[in-house]
């Protein structure tokens, strides 16, 4: 033939040897424990605060003044200096409470974008754990794993075993049963 | 009426779809060169008796039920899996229900054989007990020829069988491993021969490339399954062209032949005729077939004939032709299965398995006369001791020398690797 021989299992037997490689394993990530909700806002006493002290006094209350003259001239200046701030006093109630209200928004946004931000973070993780895993099982069949549908030596009939291999085994079963209860 | 030997040959199936039905149709073909050969099978609607080709065909209309075939086959995976029954004696209870609906079907070869009065009996199948019963009932003094067809190594040396194989004056088998699985579960080296398989190369595959992948140095995957199967053979097929994009790589399912290349897919009719599948592997760097044969992987020893090695699973009977014919690789794990690609795929390495391969498949599988003259040897050495002067001598055509039992190493005609 001229050219040298070729041992096919002394080659094979080399192949292996040069693909003997530590065994690549993917590392997965240890599963996230969900979020108990701590790092949401906090500002949760100070909101309740705002939410009860936005209305400032619309007038001036006369028990506030006191009794005596000196009571009512407190008195006086107090409904006198009401009713020349009135207005402005009341449109700094407003100012407030639409401050109170956005604060309300604002806080509500903020515990919301956590909340995905923690999802996304949650749901990265487990894309990593199922990518990881099917790494690990790819690996498994490439360097571990016997082909199981290869078989000529092992396969024991032709395709119509196979086809109907699960209507037999039950017929099996019922024959097997019948002659044991024969046998008995 | 004619002066040659008569014989019978007993067999479940007288049809060439499978392996097996195709070893059969061979063997009995070689017998024919020598012997009127009458061929008994249950198979048929009505009894009747005709001509098929230079056989006579009895088929008597009373076949098994598919059901107990595949009873009979759970049933010995299972007891082998347990490893009861193969050790020890088999309790009765299982061994009626192995034969259970696979005897009576045989009940009328033993009229047909005391009509025929055959010189010798073939018996295609280890596991036919019934067609050996009905020999047995009127002429238990008949040589038998035994044609294994063990396709399955537990079925082989399951002790139920062993009667068969005592019965028999000489047992053919087709394969290396399936001669020494005889031997070693059954003892009977003197009595086993190996035959082979008659089989060529059709020079005209190699004229014309399939024209879906050209003579591209195409890879040739042989998955034996549907494209979208959930079968690791569609796995596999799948690895190595993901593995391989720049080469192309041609897979053969059952629904399509699929043309991937650099990531794009040409997808064409399925491959059902033989010329079309001798020329895809005739023009392929390498075969991978995930379902060789069970009996003997012909495919693989087609490809060898074109000199294109194969890759084959290393549980598969084609793992011989590329272990001892040094025809190609095989392999245990889908990680094997691209290393040994990548391996074929160096023209030099390809060059000396193909050589290797070729030069083994002819030399055991290529030649029809020398199957013809295996076989003719086997039935004479079988006749010798039945005390008939001269029928086991005008078998053998020109005096040479067989491969039967122990002398196989010594033998002209050995196959014996």
């Amino acid at each position: 033939m001229g050219k040298p021989g070729l041992d096919p299992k002394e080659f094979l037997e080399h192949l292996k040897e040069e693909h003997q490689v530590l065994r690549w394993e993917p590392l997965p990530p240890n599963q996230p424990n969900p979020s108990s909700g701590g790092e949401q806002s906090r500002s949760g006493g100070s909101l309740d605060y705002l939410h009860k002290h936005w209305a400032l006094p619309d007038s001036f209350r006369p028990e506030d003044a006191g009794g005596g003259p000196k009571g009512r001239l407190v008195s006086l200046f107090g409904r006198l200096t009401y009713r020349v701030l009135g207005r402005y006093f009341r449109e700094e109630r407003e100012l407030l409470g639409h401050v109170v209200r956005i604060s309300e928004a604002l806080e509500r946004r903020c515990d919301a974008l956590t909340l995905r931000v923690q999802e996304m973070n949650l749901e990265m993780v487990r894309r990593q754990v199922a990518e990881a895993e099917n790494q690990a099982i790819l690996a498994a069949w490439l360097h571990a794993e016997s082909p199981r549908t290869t078989g000529g030596v092992t396969s024991i009939s032709s395709t119509l075993t196979q086809r109907n291999k699960a209507a037999a085994a039950a017929l099996s079963a019922a024959a097997a049963k019948e002659g044991a209860d024969r046998a008995r | 009426m004619s002066d040659r030997p008569l014989i019978a040959v007993l067999t479940t199936r007288w049809e060439s779809k499978t392996e097996e039905g195709w070893a059969t149709r061979q063997v009995a073909g070689a017998l024919a060169c020598a012997a009127d050969v009458h061929v008994i099978t249950p198979q048929g609607v009505t009894p009747v008796q005709r001509t098929d080709s230079v056989f006579t065909v009895h088929e008597m209309a009373t076949p098994s039920a598919a059901a107990a075939e595949i009873r009979r086959d759970l049933l010995i995976e299972a007891i082998s899996e347990t490893g009861s029954g193969v050790a020890g004696p088999l309790l009765p209870e299982f061994g009626r229900l192995l034969d259970r609906d696979l005897l009576d079907c045989w009940a009328g070869a033993s009229d047909l054989i005391s009509g025929l009065h055959p010189d010798m009996v073939v018996i295609a199948g280890h596991q036919l007990v019934g067609a050996i019963d009905a020999v047995d009932r009127v002429a238990p003094e008949l040589p038998v020829v035994l044609l294994a067809l063990g396709s399955d190594l537990d079925s082989l040396s399951f002790p139920h069988f062993d009667r068969v194989f005592d019965r028999a004056q000489a047992v053919l088998a087709i394969t290396e491993t399936e001669r020494l699985a005889i031997i070693e579960h059954h003892g009977v080296a003197d009595r086993v021969h190996r035959i082979g398989a008659p089989l060529a190369a059709n020079p005209s595959a190699l004229n014309e490339p399939n024209t879906w992948v050209g003579k591209t140095d195409y890879v040739f995957v042989i998955t034996g399954a549907k494209t979208h199967a959930d079968e690791e053979a569609v796995a596999l097929a799948r690895l190595v062209r993901l593995r391989f994009p720049e080469n192309p790589v041609a897979i053969s399912a059952t629904d399509a032949l699929s043309v991937w290349h650099q990531g794009r897919l040409g997808e064409g009719w399925p491959v059902e005729r033989s010329s079309d599948l001798s020329r895809l592997m005739a023009w392929a760097r390498v075969v991978v077939d995930l379902r060789p044969g069970p009996l003997f992987g012909r495919r693989g020893v087609d490809s060898l004939l074109y000199g294109t090695p194969i890759i084959v699973p290393g549980n598969s009977r084609a793992r011989e032709h590329a272990e001892l014919g040094g025809g190609g690789l095989w392999f245990d794990t889908p990680g094997e299965l691209a290393w040994c690609v990548e391996a074929m795929l160096d023209p030099e390495v390809r060059a000396i398995f193909s050589a290797q391969g070729q030069a083994y498949a002819e030399a055991a599988y290529g030649s029809t006369d020398d199957f013809i003259q295996r076989v003719l040897i086997a039935a004479g050495d079988a006749r010798t001791g039945d005390g008939v002067d001269g029928v086991g001598k005008a078998w053998r055509l020109d005096g040479k020398a067989g491969i039967s039992g122990a002398d196989a190493s010594a033998a002209s005609l050995s196959i014996t690797a």
